[in-house]
């Protein structure tokens, strides 16, 4: 890196007019577009534009109840393992009759609901008191920064199972539990980033101008340094999906009789020995997702990574 | 005799996807045993490329494209790594990023045991600590034999730069590539350095390949000088004959962008006027300003130390004065120009801005003194917000103050771009494609707007080349003159402030020990220090003063542990009893220049007792 | 000296944190709906008689009044008796609650103690997995960006964070356990009855390490010692055996800190799966039965156990870093 760091100081600044189109790009357009670029960034995408749509469309499209019960046709297994191929449920029936693509498809808009909804509330929280904390320093820093670290050393999980198995899971439950677990994370990446930023000459400029201090984090700091977080917010999506379906599985998530992963799979579990794939095919169903969300994820990481680093 | 490297036919590019550079071009030269060989050239002339050819540390995306560099006839651009790494005991390295040169979490002492041991193994681990421990106390480290044990972190850049001097030098190698050793040290601590290499060349019979920017600090040090300029060699010759008659333009050039310090004709004393306490027309005025911060207390429970940075100033700026504040890295002037512009406010005494307390200002009052100071700062990169277009930029402090009609905005900005010399059709460009003199001048364009009354420069011409630097301080002189404006340029380079102002405040370790008007500074100094800073400063005339006779070895105190007595007393040559226990005041020097020294003479009349 | 300030310094925030921790689990589990003692007297007692056991028990009094004496006895090192469980072993039912069995019910802490060596096992076998496999892949993929170790590191720590645990808990015990019959999967009856959970906790604590690990050795390769190290005459495997690994470690042993809490997370939905009699097992049935003293002695000794490591975490970054040691 010396040596590049030296050819760069070699050269002038962005002599080469085309480099200097693309560093006067947002460090968010830039992210994008390198991530865009990468295979895994394309196959992710693919792949959750597919499931997207599936579960938006099939439950209704198919006409099938995911909760109606069918005892003529329990513990269907699946298209290609049955001894005739029927349509009518590609992936099996459970023990009381209902289609298992349904299900998990209509587990799949639950989770991803909340996963999103969760790291919208996480980044709010976060980056909220990151920025304070970071850009006033000090005692405001102090304070918010023992909290995060009071909070990151209470092992969440047991709050929340805690919280949720005591009181009846609901879906805002959920998503306050989830949304209040991994904020520190993302207070302290805030914080430093906009601490380093806050340093930088031009925000000193700013204020003998007279800008005043919301101003200056409002126009200067917020639209530089939050698009980055937004993007590799991607990966708690999946993070928090996988939470809610492990709470699910539990018996701590959204009750039935609404599907969900977690209870699918809990419930498919009783039926191991004679109807493996109950448990099993939701849940391949439920990594394939979760993959394309962190091939995704982990593109705009990596960009975000070289950019910074480079930058 | 046989030269103990030989550089021919040297060409490197730099190569990247779709596009290459030539960075070094046909360079042949020749270093003999024993010999000191300056290399000097402009940033991005190709020096570093070079100095790191010659000790084979090329690495993409630089490419070797042709030629050799023979170290006592072998070619070692074309030696086999393992047969390379045996030479690194004969060919040693140092480099200008003193800090990031060794491991940062293991003591310097093992770490320089180590090298010795990759290069020499047959030296016995305990003969290698005894010899490194021999060479730190040589190099004047204090406290040898428990610095060795010291991390990385608790060196200051100068002390690191002698242990990495050590470093190279423990092996006993035949050649020492300096590559601008001295350029991220202060102008007394980078005397103290180059003193010390041209010492232990003798000592050690070391041939020394000198690298640096600076043509004056390459003179302190190398007895023949190569000039190189865009990749190309373009001139050799002993050092002060090339001085004395450069042969091509562009050493003339270069020569002659020295600035002058002592060649004009001095016009001191100055006839003594009464000095008032507060001249009536003061625009900016300290009283006994300080500002003491709180830092943690290693290893302790919750204790915090005082670090003092700034202690009991106090001067007075008046209206249309080019004032400066000049000090090394940690007096506090960073902290003073944090103070004067209002960044903080001072634990003591108090900041007047005609007669009235800044500290105190709030709401439209603070507005108010928000247009008449402004700030210039010094990076010319980090300054700008990014991705900001010029004309958006200057456009902001109009809005924060109010202004609502586009046009006007407009039509202001395009007036302050034009006075600063931007060209408007810069108005909807990113400062991207600028380069660091244009930078500046956005920056100055920024500050212009608002119509201030006082420029504070926070080194602001440190970033830019020599031409750079001319031209832009012609524009500062312009618009002083036609706006009525007054500076303060906070900056560590005499040289500049010797041109561009007419009073001067000197600071040592949180403290003014100085002030004085330019002539009577630079000819009649009246504090130690400014001696000392005088004799350190690199140039190309005839010395007023001797670096040997004006600075101790050694670095200023910690301003969280400051010493009794005078604070430079440790440093200073001439320190005598007085110094050990009483701190001197500020003593009046004929009119109106002040000295903090025991040894000023004078009726006695200090200011204090004068205020 | 400084070690000695250093402990004194983090315990005494230690014990702040576990305090905050024990009055949020205390409040939370009181003023969220689902009373305690319904679960325990049966759903078929009359209202009369749960107000009778509820005022006798002390849970009608205020939060701050139950808190403080419940924190009285807790500084004692009481950490109060199971609402459920009895002294000899089998949980009792909610039904047959009788009030003369109250004496015989179990200490919290011996419960605690009982589980916690089978989870430390567990984890330890686990961490074990973890780092020999991030160790291998995380170095190799650091020391080459770009290249086939850091693309198959890249390819697995992607696959690995997408499987949940549970399932893959499921997934490993239908074909390990039941199909090929290699290793045993549900209870404990030995040490073999610890490597399929422990598999699975590794799984899923590797892309973290792995991603940590590379990044962290990759960043010091690029640092300015390690050029300056080969011009100084140091070999490469010198540089990278005893410098860029030494730096990397630091990332790695803060991370270690901060991944506990999700590590217990694993835990107990690991042993919960492999019905394994650790902690985890422990909290899943306490909260199922909604047993607060025993929620509270898990929390309390839990976020106990949080803070030690989160100390000597610190205390050997410091000593690998000294700049750290502030």
């Amino acid at each position: 890196m010396d040596a590049v760091e030296t050819s760069l100081a070699l050269a002038p600044p962005h002599a080469d007019p085309a480099e200097a189109r693309l560093m006067s790009r947002s460090i968010g357009r830039r992210i994008l577009g390198q991530a865009t670029g990468s295979t895994g960034f394309r196959i992710g995408l693919a792949l959750v534009l597919i499931l997207a749509l599936a579960a938006a469309l099939y439950p209704e499209l198919s006409g099938i109840d995911p909760v109606k019960m069918d005892v003529r046709a329990r513990l269907l297994p699946p298209l290609f393992l049955g001894d005739k191929w029927s349509w009518a449920h590609p992936l099996g029936t459970d023990q009381i009759g209902r289609d298992m693509l349904v299900r998990s498809l209509v587990g799949l808009r639950t989770s991803f609901l909340i996963g999103v909804a969760s790291v919208a509330l996480t980044l709010l929280i976060g980056c909220a008191l990151g920025t304070v904390a970071g850009y006033f320093g000090g005692r405001t820093d102090t304070v918010v920064m023992r909290i995060t670290d009071a909070q990151l050393s209470i092992p969440m999980i047991i709050l929340a199972i805690a919280v949720l198995g005591v009181s009846r899971p609901t879906i805002p439950a959920i998503i306050l539990v989830l949304g209040l677990s991994n904020w520190p994370v993302y207070a302290r990446v805030m914080r430093s980033v906009v601490m380093a930023e806050r340093g930088r000459e031009y925000v000193c400029a700013a204020q003998v101008s007279g800008a005043t201090h919301p101003r200056i984090i409002l126009t200067l700091l917020v639209p530089l340094l939050l698009p980055p977080l937004l993007f590799t917010s991607v990966l708690d999506v999946a993070r928090m999906m996988i939470f809610e379906s492990t709470l699910g599985f539990l018996g701590l998530g959204v009750q039935p009789p609404t599907p969900t992963f977690g209870n699918i799979i809990a419930d498919g579990r009783k039926y191991l020995l004679n109807a493996w794939w109950i448990a099993t095919m939701p849940g391949l169903f439920l990594c394939l997702t979760l993959t394309s969300i962190n091939l995704i994820g982990a593109a705009f990481e990596r960009a975000r990574n070289t950019i910074h680093g480079g930058a | 005799m046989d030269p103990v490297l030989s550089v021919r036919d040297l060409s490197v590019a730099l190569t990247l996807p779709g596009r290459q550079r030539t960075l070094l071009d046909g360079i042949g030269f020749d270093v003999a045993p024993r010999e000191i060989v300056g290399v000097v050239g402009a940033s991005g002339a190709g020096k570093t490329v070079l100095s790191r050819a010659v000790v084979n540390w090329i690495e993409p995306p630089l490419a070797i494209r042709s030629g050799s560099v023979s170290f006592r006839g072998r070619n070692l651009l074309a030696l086999p790594p393992r047969e390379m790494r045996r030479l690194r005991r004969d060919i040693a390295y140092v480099g200008a990023n003193p800090m990031g040169a060794l491991d940062p979490t293991l003591p310097v002492g093992r770490q320089i045991v180590e090298k010795l041991r990759a290069v020499m193994p047959e030296v016995s681990p305990k003969e290698a600590q005894a010899r490194v421990v021999a060479l730190l106390d040589a190099v004047r480290i204090p406290s040898a034999a428990s610095r060795f044990h010291d991390y990385p972190s608790h060196f200051s850049g100068g002390m690191m730069q002698r242990a990495l001097i050590v470093d190279a030098m423990v092996s006993n190698p035949a050649l020492l590539v300096a590559d601008n050793v001295t350029q991220p040290l202060d102008v007394t601590v980078a005397a103290q350095v180059i003193r010390l290499m041209r010492e232990l060349t003798e000592r050690f019979d070391t041939a020394i390949l000198f690298v640096s920017s600076s043509l004056p600090v390459a003179r302190e040090a190398a007895s023949r000088t190569l000039v190189i300029d865009a990749g190309k060699l373009v001139e050799e010759q002993a050092t002060e004959a090339l001085i004395a008659a450069p042969r091509h333009a562009y050493t003339r050039a270069l020569v002659a962008q020295i600035p002058v310090i002592w060649g004009e004709r001095p016009t001191l004393p100055a006839a003594p006027k009464p000095a008032a306490p507060v001249p009536a027309d003061a625009i900016i005025s300290l009283r006994d300003v300080s500002q003491t911060y709180r830092v943690k207390k290693r290893g302790s429970f919750a204790g915090t130390s005082a670090l003092r940075a700034v202690r009991n100033v106090t001067f007075d700026i008046v209206k249309g004065d080019s004032f400066a504040v000049v000090g090394e890295s940690g007096c506090g002037k960073s902290t003073l120009m944090r103070l004067l512009s209002r960044l903080e406010r001072p634990s003591g005494g108090s900041v007047l801005c005609e007669g009235r307390d800044i500290a105190g200002l709030s709401g439209a009052e603070l507005l108010g003194f928000r247009r008449k100071l402004q700030l210039v700062l010094q990076d010319p990169f980090n300054s700008l917000p990014p991705r900001t277009g010029i004309g958006a930029m200057l456009e902001a402090p109009l809005r924060t103050h109010g202004w609502r009609d586009p046009r006007k905005i407009r039509e202001k900005v395009r007036a302050v771009m034009d006075d600063v010399g931007l060209p408007v059709s810069l108005y909807d460009d990113l400062p991207l494609g600028l380069s660091a003199g244009q930078r500046q001048r956005v920056n100055v364009a920024r500050a212009m707007v608002l119509d201030p009354e006082i420029l504070l420069m926070d080194e602001t011409l440190s970033a830019l080349d020599q031409t750079e630097q001319f031209k832009l301080l012609a524009l500062f002189d312009k618009l002083q003159r036609a706006h009525g404006l007054t500076y303060i340029y906070i900056s560590h380079d005499l040289a500049m402030v010797r041109k561009a102002c007419n009073r001067i405040a000197v600071m040592y370790l949180g403290e003014v020990v100085e002030l004085a008007d330019n002539d009577r500074l630079f000819f009649d100094p009246g504090h130690p220090y400014t001696r000392a800073l005088l004799s350190a400063m690199p140039s190309l005339e005839a010395r007023r003063y001797r670096p040997e006779d004006c600075l101790m070895e050694g670095e200023p105190p910690s301003p969280i542990d400051l010493p009794i007595g005078c604070a430079f007393r440790s440093r200073c040559p001439q320190a005598f009893g007085p110094c050990l226990d009483r701190p001197p005041l500020l003593s009046v020097r004929g009119a109106r220049d002040l000295a903090s020294c025991h040894l000023v003479p004078g009726p006695g009349a200090t200011l204090a007792g004068a205020a | 000296m400084f070690v000695l300030s250093f402990l004194a310094r983090r315990l005494a925030q230690g014990a702040v944190i576990v305090f905050l921790v024990s009055l949020l689990i205390f409040t939370l589990l009181r003023v969220v709906p689902g009373d305690p003692v319904r679960l325990m007297a049966g759903g078929m007692a009359p209202e009369a008689l749960i107000e009778q056991i509820a005022t006798r028990m002390g849970l009608r009094d205020p939060i701050p009044v139950q808190f403080g004496r419940y924190l009285g006895h807790v500084v004692q090192g009481d950490l109060g008796q199971s609402f459920v469980r009895p002294a000899n072993g089998a949980a009792t039912g909610g039904a047959n609650f009788n009030d003369a069995t109250r004496g015989e019910r179990a200490e919290v802490i011996r419960l605690i103690l009982d589980a916690l060596p089978m989870t430390l096992q567990l984890a330890a076998l686990a961490l074990a997995f973890a780092l020999v496999f991030s160790g291998l892949l995380g170095i190799a993929a650091g020391l080459r960006p770009g290249g086939i170790a850091d693309r198959v590191a890249f390819a697995v720590s992607s696959v690995f964070i997408s499987l949940p645990n549970f399932w893959l808990g499921i997934v490993l015990a239908l074909l390990l356990s039941v199909k090929l019959g290699w290793l045993p999967a549900i209870g404990y009856g030995g040490f073999s009855y610890t490597v399929l959970p422990a598999l699975v906790l590794a799984v899923e604590l590797s892309p973290v390490l792995i991603r940590t690990l590379s990044g962290a050795v990759a960043a010091q390769m690029s640092e300015s010692y390690v050029a300056v190290g080969h011009v100084r005459g140091l070999s490469r495997p010198r540089i990278v055996a005893a410098h860029a690994l030494r730096n990397a470690s630091v990332p790695l042993l803060n991370l270690l800190g901060v991944q506990f809490s999700s590590l217990l997370g694993g835990v107990i939905i690991v042993e919960y799966i492999f019905d394994y009699p650790g902690l985890g097992l422990l909290t899943i049935n306490a909260v199922l039965q909604r047993d607060f003293p025993l929620i509270q002695g898990i929390a309390i000794v839990t976020s106990a156990i949080f803070v030690l490591i989160n100390i000597l975490v610190d205390l050997a970054a410091t000593t690998i870093d000294p700049r750290l040691a502030y």
